[in-house]
C-alpha cells in the first residue's frame, strides 16, 4: 500500500511538472521562502514579495525567481509582481489579516484564480471559506497531528 | 575528512554539468562540416573538425554519463565560475586546434584566433583570403556561440542545474522571465532569430548566402570576424551598412531592453539608462569622426557621413567591422573611438567594454553626490533609477562594485597598454589596440597581424578572456579551484606550538 500511494504521490508530481505554472508567494518568512524555493526547484516561474529585502538571504541557490521588494497589501506591489498574470498565489506572510487582505486583493481585482492563504488562527478559517480562497492552517494541521496520535496510541 | 567528502560530491556534480558544456562544444567545432554539402573538395580537412569535436564530444558524454547526479543540483556562483573557467580553456584549445591544422597558424596565433572567436572580439590573425570555407564558417559560428554565452547555450539546450549560479557566472544574471531555465530558452531564441533575420537582409542587400551567413553571425553576436580582408568595407555598399548597423545595435541592446521592445513597452526602453546613454554617445561620436577625420579624408559627403556613422556604431557595440584604415585618423577621431571602445556595449547583451550601464549608472552618482552637496547636511536621499515600469532603489554596494569594476578595467587597460608600448608600438597604437581587445572589440589599427609576437598575442588573448569574462569570475574560479585543491590534496596538520 505504501508503494502504491508513493507512485500516485510521484504522478501528481509529474503532473505538477508538466505544466509549469506562474505562481506568486507573498511573504518571504520562514514558509515563504520554503515553498518558493521549492516551487522554483520543480520548474515553476515563482515571484516572490517581501516588505523587506533581507528576508531574501532565506532564499537558496535553488530559486530562480523574481524578487520584489514592497508591502504587498498596496495593488502597487502586486502589480509590479505581474499578480495580474499568475496562475497562482499564495499569501503565506505572519500576519492573518495581511494574508486576508492580500489574498481578497488577488481574487477580486487581479482575477486570480486559485489562492491559498496561511491562516494562523483556525477560526477564521470560515470567513475565507466564504469568500471562496483555500486556506492552510498550521495550527489546524499540528492540532491535527496531535490529536490523531494520540488517538492512535490509545 | 567531512569536508573532503562534502567537496568530492560537489565536484562530481560540477564535473557533470561541465561535460554536458564540454559535449556541446565538441558539436559546435563540428558544426562547420555541414559546409561540406556544398564545397565538398574540402573534405581533406574533415579530420582537423572531426578529432577535437568528436573526442572532446565524447569525453563531454563520459563525463556526464557517469557522474550526473540523480536529482538535479543548484550550483553557487563560486562553483559555477569553477565549471565557467573550465570550459573556456577547453574552448580555446579545441577552437585553435583546426585553425593549427588548415589555416597555417602556429600554437599561439591558433589560441589568439579562437579566444578573439569565443569572446566576440574579431581581431584576427588568419589570411582569409587563403583560408578554406571550413575555417570562416569555424570563426563564425565560435563567436555566434560565444556571443550567447556557453552557460547560456547548455542552460538552454539541456536544463543542466538548477539556480542561477552558472548563468551568473558568466556575467548573464539577470533574467527575463521568473525562471532561469525559460529565461536562458528566451534569450536563445531571440539570438537565433536575430542571427536568421540577419541572412536574409544581407543576402538581400546584395551578399552571397555563404558571407550573409557569416557576417550575420558576427555581426549579432558583436563578434567582427570577416570574410574579406577590407571587412564590411570590401562591398563599399550603403545598403550593406544600413542592414550591418542595426544588427550590430541589436547585438550590443541588453536582452532585457529587447525584451521589453518586443511586449511593446516603449516607455520603459525610452527611459532607459543605456539606451538614452546611447543616443547621447552615437551622436557625439559620429560628429566627432566626421568633423575630425573623415569629412577631409573623402570627398563627397555622403561617404564620409557613413564612414563616421559606422564607425561609431562598430566601436561602440564593440563589433568590430570596419569600412575604412584607422592609420590617417587624426588622434581626436582615435580617441574618440578608444572612449567608445571602452564604453562597450549593453550589460546582459554579447557585446563588452565597461558596459553603458555601469557607465550611466557613475554618471548618475555623480549628479546625486552633487546634488547631496546642496541639499542640508541632515538630509535623507535615496538614489533611484527607472526599472521597468516604476522607479527602483539603488543600493550603495551596488555602486560601489561599480566603481570597483571600472578601476580594475582602467587598471588593466593601461598595464595593457603600456605592455604593448614595450613591443615597439606606439602609444597610440598600443591605446587603441589594447582597447579593441580588452572590450571584446575587434577594430585593429595593424598591431595586431601574422607578423606580431607571440608574446603580445598572448596578452590580448588573456585581455579578450578577462574583458569577455569581466575579470571576478576567473579569479573567483581559480581561488576556489587552489582552495579546494589544497582540500582534496590532503590535509596538511598544521603544526601547534
Amino acid at each position: 500500500m505504501g508503494i502504491c500511494r508513493q507512485t500516485t504521490k510521484r504522478r501528481q508530481v509529474n503532473r505538477v511538472m508538466a505544466k509549469s505554472l506562474f505562481i506568486v508567494v507573498v511573504g518571504c518568512g520562514r514558509l515563504g521562502s520554503l515553498l518558493a524555493n521549492g516551487l522554483s526547484g520543480q520548474g515553476h516561474s515563482v515571484v516572490v514579495i517581501d516588505r523587506r529585502a533581507e528576508a531574501f538571504d532565506d532564499l537558496s541557490a535553488e530559486f530562480s525567481g523574481f524578487k520584489v521588494v514592497g508591502d504587498a497589501v498596496e495593488s502597487e506591489t502586486l502589480r509590479k509582481a505581474r499578480a495580474a498574470d499568475a496562475d497562482c498565489l499564495i499569501a503565506a506572510a505572519e500576519e492573518d489579516n495581511v494574508n486576508l487582505m492580500v489574498a481578497q486583493v488577488a481574487k477580486d481585482v487581479f482575477q486570480v484564480k486559485w489562492v491559498i492563504a496561511r491562516v494562523a488562527e483556525p477560526a477564521r478559517e470560515l470567513a475565507y471559506r466564504q469568500l471562496n480562497i483555500e486556506t492552510v492552517s498550521p495550527t489546524s494541521l499540528a492540532g491535527d497531528y496531535v490529536l490523531r496520535s494520540l488517538a492512535q496510541d490509545k | 575528512m567531512r569536508q573532503k567528502q562534502f567537496l568530492q560530491r560537489r565536484y562530481r556534480a560540477m564535473a557533470a554539468y561541465e561535460g554536458l558544456i564540454l559535449f556541446l562544444l565538441g558539436l559546435l567545432v563540428i558544426c562547420p562540416l555541414s559546409a561540406l554539402i556544398v564545397w565538398p573538395q574540402e573534405a581533406r580537412q574533415v579530420w582537423w573538425f572531426l578529432l577535437p569535436g568528436g573526442s572532446l564530444a565524447a569525453l563531454g558524454a563520459l563525463l556526464w554519463w557517469s557522474l550526473r547526479p540523480k536529482e538535479p543540483v543548484s550550483l553557487s556562483t563560486p562553483e559555477g565560475a569553477v565549471i565557467i573557467v573550465f570550459a573556456w580553456a577547453a574552448a580555446m584549445l579545441v577552437g585553435a586546434v583546426p585553425l593549427m591544422g588548415c589555416a597555417g597558424l602556429n600554437f599561439s596565433q591558433a589560441v589568439f584566433e579562437a579566444t578573439s572567436g569565443w569572446t566576440t572580439t574579431g581581431l584576427s590573425v588568419v589570411d582569409v583570403t587563403k583560408a578554406s570555407h571550413l575555417i570562416l564558417l569555424h570563426r563564425s559560428i565560435m563567436q555566434l556561440a560565444g556571443g550567447a554565452g556557453l552557460a547560456i547555450l547548455m542552460l538552454a539546450a539541456f536544463g543542466g542545474p538548477l539556480g542561477v549560479g552558472l548563468s551568473a557566472a558568466e556575467g548573464k544574471e539577470t533574467q527575463l522571465v521568473p525562471h532561469m531555465r525559460r529565461s536562458t530558452r528566451l534569450v536563445v531564441s531571440i539570438y537565433a532569430a536575430y542571427a536568421l533575420t540577419g541572412i536574409l537582409a544581407l543576402r538581400l542587400a546584395g551578399m552571397d548566402w555563404f558571407d550573409a551567413v557569416n557576417h550575420s553571425f558576427c555581426a549579432v553576436s558583436t563578434g567582427g570576424f570577416s570574410t574579406r580582408p577590407e571587412s564590411i568595407g570590401y562591398w563599399n555598399s550603403p545598403l550593406i551598412e544600413a542592414v550591418t548597423i542595426p544588427l550590430m545595435i541589436l547585438g550590443n541592446l541588453n536582452f532585457l531592453t529587447t525584451y521589453a521592445l518586443l511586449r511593446g513597452k516603449w516607455r520603459a526602453v525610452l527611459r532607459n539608462g543605456e539606451v538614452r546613454l546611447m543616443a547621447f554617445l552615437l551622436p557625439v561620436g559620429i560628429s566627432v569622426l566626421f568633423i575630425c577625420a573623415t569629412a577631409a579624408m573623402f570627398p563627397s559627403l555622403g561617404k564620409s557621413l557613413r564612414v563616421a556613422i559606422f564607425e561609431t556604431v562598430s566601436a561602440l557595440t564593440t563589433t568590430g567591422y570596419s569600412t575604412v584604415d584607422y592609420k590617417s585618423f587624426n588622434a581626436a577621431a582615435t580617441l574618440m573611438l578608444i572612449t567608445l571602445m571602452l564604453v562597450g556595449g549593453g550589460i546582459c547583451s554579447t557585446a563588452g567594454g565597461i558596459k553603458q550601464f555601469r557607465i550611466y549608472m557613475m554618471w548618475r552618482t555623480l549628479l546625486w553626490e552633487f546634488r547631496r552637496l546642496l541639499l542640508p547636511r541632515n538630509a535623507v536621499s535615496r538614489p533611484q533609477i527607472w526599472g521597468e515600469d516604476s522607479r527602483e532603489p539603488v543600493d550603495d554596494a551596488s555602486l560601489r562594485q561599480i566603481g570597483v569594476f571600472i578601476f580594475l578595467y582602467l587598471v588593466l587597460f593601461l598595464s595593457g597598454a603600456v605592455l604593448l608600448g614595450v613591443f615597439g608600438f606606439s602609444l597610440s597604437d598600443s591605446l587603441f589596440e589594447f582597447a579593441s581587445a580588452l572590450g571584446t572589440v575587434g577594430l585593429s589599427v595593424g598591431v595586431t597581424s601574422q607578423t606580431t609576437p607571440s608574446a603580445a598575442l598572448w596578452a590580448e588573448t588573456l585581455a579578450m578572456l578577462l574583458g569577455r569574462l569581466e575579470f571576478l569570475v576567473v579569479g573567483i574560479g581559480l581561488v576556489k579551484i587552489i582552495q579546494d585543491g589544497r582540500w582534496m590534496v590532503k590535509v596538511v596538520p598544521t603544526s601547534r606550538k
